[in-house]
């Protein structure tokens, strides 16, 4: 286990299909009971061997009840990715059924189904579609299956002369005295419940697709646009209060004292409190409003104790890794032929420092958490990412153990990668527990965005080897900067290793004994992408050395690909500037040409350049151009940029138009599959243009919108979203827009004024 | 007591003055569709109308708008019956998470509200103070030009016209 990113490759699952399956009746209805595959790695915290399926973790089902009506139950969350859609419309292909008639809600994690399973129910790593592309089908085959032996059985027929259409199973047999008649699938599923599972579970043939790789709706569209989705942040419950809660500035502070005097007898404050858990340290205010605690806040005084923070800034975090990287190049990540051969005969070296800035998540809605506390058990709403981890940091964080823990989840308004780490879950659980009554956590936005869990930061050294004729000869790339998992085992396998509170030590050790890299795959947050060069050269090494921060970080939407992608398309960049590589080919054919072991790279690149009529930009503009692999995903994109030096520093650099072409194997939604290049490339252009937390005496330096500027709808530039045909295995589309726009950008603009960019965000030089 | 309109509906609220109408909107009135993401007035995800006029409700005080017509994105239409603006959204696809849409969709109405027939620059002034970190930019804009577009054609043919455009069919031959 590592960074969500490596998971897709990571996550082999060929089980039989039976240990998958299981059908059993429910009021007259008849429910299958399926598992979808989960983390591997990380099955019983990490620690035994991945693809464990001889357990029974039934935690999605899909059932059809008397009334007729389906009832899917989804294992991953809805935060804009469209899974909802995505599996509803798997089901609904086997099923013979619209997409609309399947009603989808949202898995718990219910203690029991942990009993048997530690099992992450993550949603990240663009995972979805392709860990459940065959159980999830699987499972409506073998349901229409079922339903068709059961009119079969009811009229004397054959199987073969039934087929299923719209909910209905139709008699087909010829000359049969009911031929022509159907039965609903409600009518036959009592009937069908008392069937085992089919052991061969034929799937349609490609060909046959109705609604793979063609349906367009999106099912959540509706209650999204009438306000009536429900958020964890509109969780409602009798008698609920309302809290707030401060935490120190430096994340590793102890709470010595706080004063709450000027608080206690303002109107609706019910209760203030320390909370002293590993995971969740602070003052809570409980109040009967939002306002009435949040207003009660800024009249709060706290003691804070020592930081090891206290002296860490921007320069000094760097300075680290230099210092880090300069003992040992740390651990190598990808060693082909004699890189240091290479640089040290060659004719030519060319050299770039990077450095990377730390992001935020900086998701719509902040984080909250809503939570009940009685005397038999711990009840959590969350907008998370990660339900069973959520129960874990609730069980960390309160009186209850997890199997007395139960964790709702809802529609998430924005999750890239944030709400994998459960530290509001843990708070809303220690408030709670104290309360011993229903509380509901809401985070201001300047703690949303000053107690991130960010995007790490990094340092970057890269050399190539350049011969007289301009051929590459050695690529190399040495990289510091602190890995992201060792920020979230803590809540991943927790009963061997508890969070620590204290600075980086010992989680460091506890990510050591949980065998990052041993038994779990090696924390590719910082490396990913950079390890995985495509290009075609002779001599290429990667090392990696960690050196942690001590800022906290996370998985952020594409995790280490958010950085590499820039670094590597703009060092080819470089490369390709030069006077005697850009005297025989433009940058677009040396990529080409460099790509020559990858067809679907070189296929989407090319359509990329047709596309985007690479060579004659926009009126005004330059062209710049990129492709980056990631989640199994190959992107290229083209930036049609225009440049304003004498702008204000927000307005200098317009992007005016972007290309994107996308091959990501077979498409089930290709209208999600659009949303999530066209989000992807405007997430990454915030990034790209504005995204940068910086830390000073240790504590995150932005707090909202004003200083940490997102996007808006007059800045974004028109998107022209291309999708390859293919009928490959499915891949992962939620992150792989992120990577390549940076660098397309950046291109564009060395383009035009020949700078050469070695950080983010993006500053005219 | 402060006296409030909201989707015509007349309330009498005992609310502390300085409360901002968004609170009181979500948790007085449980009407849940209007979200807080940034408390400051830089986001929009809070907009509702003021008689008429969109209106940042996480910074704008009960008492500064006690007596008068609030309407919020419940007040425009419900999935029987989705309004004009909310029937593009929804042939457009244009939310992702959606946490920013009830804002947008509310600021787009207010704007087709006064002019029906927006330009792209018209669309980018009324609609920059709604931040969407989803990037549903530009179907935004497209679903509001198919509003104004709406009159003379069918919402079919609209979506098939401005889907078009946008070519989230078209699958590309290697």
């Amino acid at each position: 286990m590592t960074s969500l990113s490596n998971m897709p490759e990571k996550n082999t699952l060929n089980p039989s299909r039976r240990t998958f399956l299981k059908a059993s009746a429910m009021g007259g209805g008849l429910m299958m009971t399926i598992a979808l595959p989960g983390c591997a790695t990380l099955k019983n915290g990490g620690l035994t061997q991945a693809g464990d399926t001889e357990q029974w973790d039934a935690n999605a089902w899909l059932r059809i009840d008397s009334d007729n009506s389906i009832h899917f139950v989804l294992d991953r969350v809805e935060m804009g990715q469209n899974t909802y859609t995505g599996m509803a419309t798997l089901v609904a292909e086997e099923l013979e059924v619209d997409p609309e008639t399947i009603n989808v809600s949202f898995a718990a994690a219910d203690s029991a189904y942990r009993n048997t399973v530690y099992g992450l129910q993550i949603t990240g790593g663009s995972t979805s579609i392709v860990s459940s592309w065959q159980i999830v089908r699987e499972a409506g085959a073998a349901t229409r299956m079922m339903l068709i032996k059961a009119a079969a059985d009811t009229w004397g027929i054959a199987a073969s002369d039934c087929i299923a259409n719209s909910g209905m199973v139709i008699n087909q047999a010829a000359g049969h005295v009911q031929s022509g008649q159907q039965i609903s699938f409600g009518d036959l599923a009592v009937i069908a419940a008392t069937y085992s599972v089919p052991s061969d579970i034929p799937l349609k043939d490609k060909a046959d697709f109705k609604l793979i790789g063609k349906y367009n709706k999106r099912l959540d569209a509706a209650k999204k646009s009438t306000g009536t989705a429900g958020y964890g942040i509109d969780t409602e419950l009798p008698g609920m209060k309302y809290a707030v809660f401060t935490r120190a500035p430096r994340w590793d502070s102890e709470l010595i004292s706080f004063d709450a005097s000027k608080i206690e007898n303002l109107p609706g404050i019910e209760q203030v409190f320390a909370v002293n858990k590993p995971s969740a340290i602070g003052v809570a205010i409980v109040a009967k409003s939002y306002w009435q605690a949040k207003k009660a806040q800024t009249l709060l005084t706290v003691e804070w104790g020592d930081s090891e923070l206290t002296n860490v800034d921007n320069a000094s975090i760097f300075a680290q890794y230099e210092k880090d990287l300069a003992e040992d190049s740390g651990k190598n990540v990808r060693s082909e032929g004699d890189t240091q051969a290479a640089l040290a005969n060659a004719a030519q070296t060319v050299t770039t420092e990077y450095k990377m800035p730390f992001l935020a998540h900086a998701t719509l809605e902040p984080q909250n958490c809503t939570a009940w506390a009685k005397e038999d058990g711990l009840e959590i709403w969350a907008p998370t990412q990660s339900p069973d981890m959520a129960q874990v940091a609730a069980a960390k964080a309160s009186r209850y153990s997890l199997s007395d823990i139960k964790v709702n989840t809802t529609f998430i308004g924005g999750g890239f990668g944030r709400r994998i780490n459960q530290d509001f879950v843990a708070e809303a659980a220690a408030i709670a527990d104290h309360a011993q009554q229903p509380i509901k956590l809401i985070w201001s936005r300047e703690e949303d965005t000053q107690r991130d869990w960010y995007r790490p930061s990094s340092l970057h050294k890269l050399s190539a080897a350049v011969d007289d004729a301009g051929k590459i000869t050695a690529w190399n790339h040495q990289m510091a900067g602190s890995g992201v998992f060792d920020y979230f085992v803590g809540d991943a396998a927790p009963a061997q290793y508890p969070f620590m509170p204290k600075f980086m030590f010992g989680m460091l050790e506890s990510a050591g004994k949980l065998g990052e890299g041993i038994i779990a795959p090696a924390d590719g947050s910082i490396f990913e992408g950079a390890n995985e060069i495509p290009y075609d050269f002779a001599n290429i090494n990667v090392d990696y050395k960690k050196s942690d921060s001590g800022i906290l970080v996370g998985n952020w939407r594409s995790v280490g690909h958010s950085h590499t992608g820039f670094i590597v398309e703009t060092f080819i960049e470089k490369l390709a500037q030069l006077p005697q590589v850009k005297v025989q080919q433009d940058s677009y054919q040396f990529r080409y040409d460099l790509l020559s072991r990858h067809p679907r790279a070189q296929a989407v690149l090319k359509k990329a350049a047709e596309k985007a009529n690479w060579g004659t930009p926009l009126p005004g503009c330059t062209q710049g151009i990129s492709i980056h692999k990631s989640f199994g995903t190959w992107v290229a994109q083209i930036a049609d940029v225009e440049i304003n030096p004498a702008a204000n520093a927000n307005n200098q650099i317009k992007v005016k138009r972007v290309v994107c072409v996308v091959d990501c194997g077979q498409v089930v939604n290709p209208d999600t599959v659009v949303a999530q290049m066209e989000g992807g490339i405007i997430f990454a252009l915030s990034a790209a243009l504005y995204g940068n937390v910086t830390i000073k005496d240790g504590i995150p330096q932005q707090t909202n919108f004003h200083d940490y500027p997102l996007l808006r709808i007059n800045q974004a530039p028109s998107i022209d979203v291309h999708i390859m045909n293919s009928t490959e295995q499915p891949t992962g589309v939620g992150e792989p827009g992120v990577p390549p726009l940076a660098a397309a950008v950046a291109n564009a603009i060395t383009a035009k004024t020949g700078q050469l960019f070695d950080s983010l965000p993006l500053t005219l030089g | 007591m402060i006296q409030l309109t909201v989707n015509g509906v007349e309330h009498s609220l005992d609310v502390e003055a300085d409360t901002p109408l968004l609170w009181v909107v979500r948790d007085y009135l449980n009407l849940k569709g209007s979200k807080f993401g940034c408390g400051a007035g830089l986001c929009g995800a809070c907009t509702m109308h003021l008689n008429g006029e969109p209106i940042r409700t996480c910074i704008t005080p009960i008492s500064t708008v006690a007596g008068q017509a609030i309407t919020t994105i419940e007040g425009l239409g419900d999935q029987a019956s989705l309004s004009s603006v909310q029937q593009a959204w929804v042939k457009h696809n244009v939310p992702q998470c959606g946490y920013c849409q009830s804002g947008q969709i509310m600021s787009a109405t207010a704007l087709l509200a006064k002019n029906t027939k927006p330009s792209d620059s018209d669309i980018d002034s009324a609609m920059s103070g709604n931040i969407c970190r989803c990037g549903t930019y530009p179907r935004i804009k497209a679903a509001i030009h198919a509003v104004a577009n709406n009159n003379a054609t069918s919402s079919d043919d609209l979506f098939t016209n401005i889907m078009a455009t946008a070519k989230p069919h078209e699958m590309e031959a290697k």
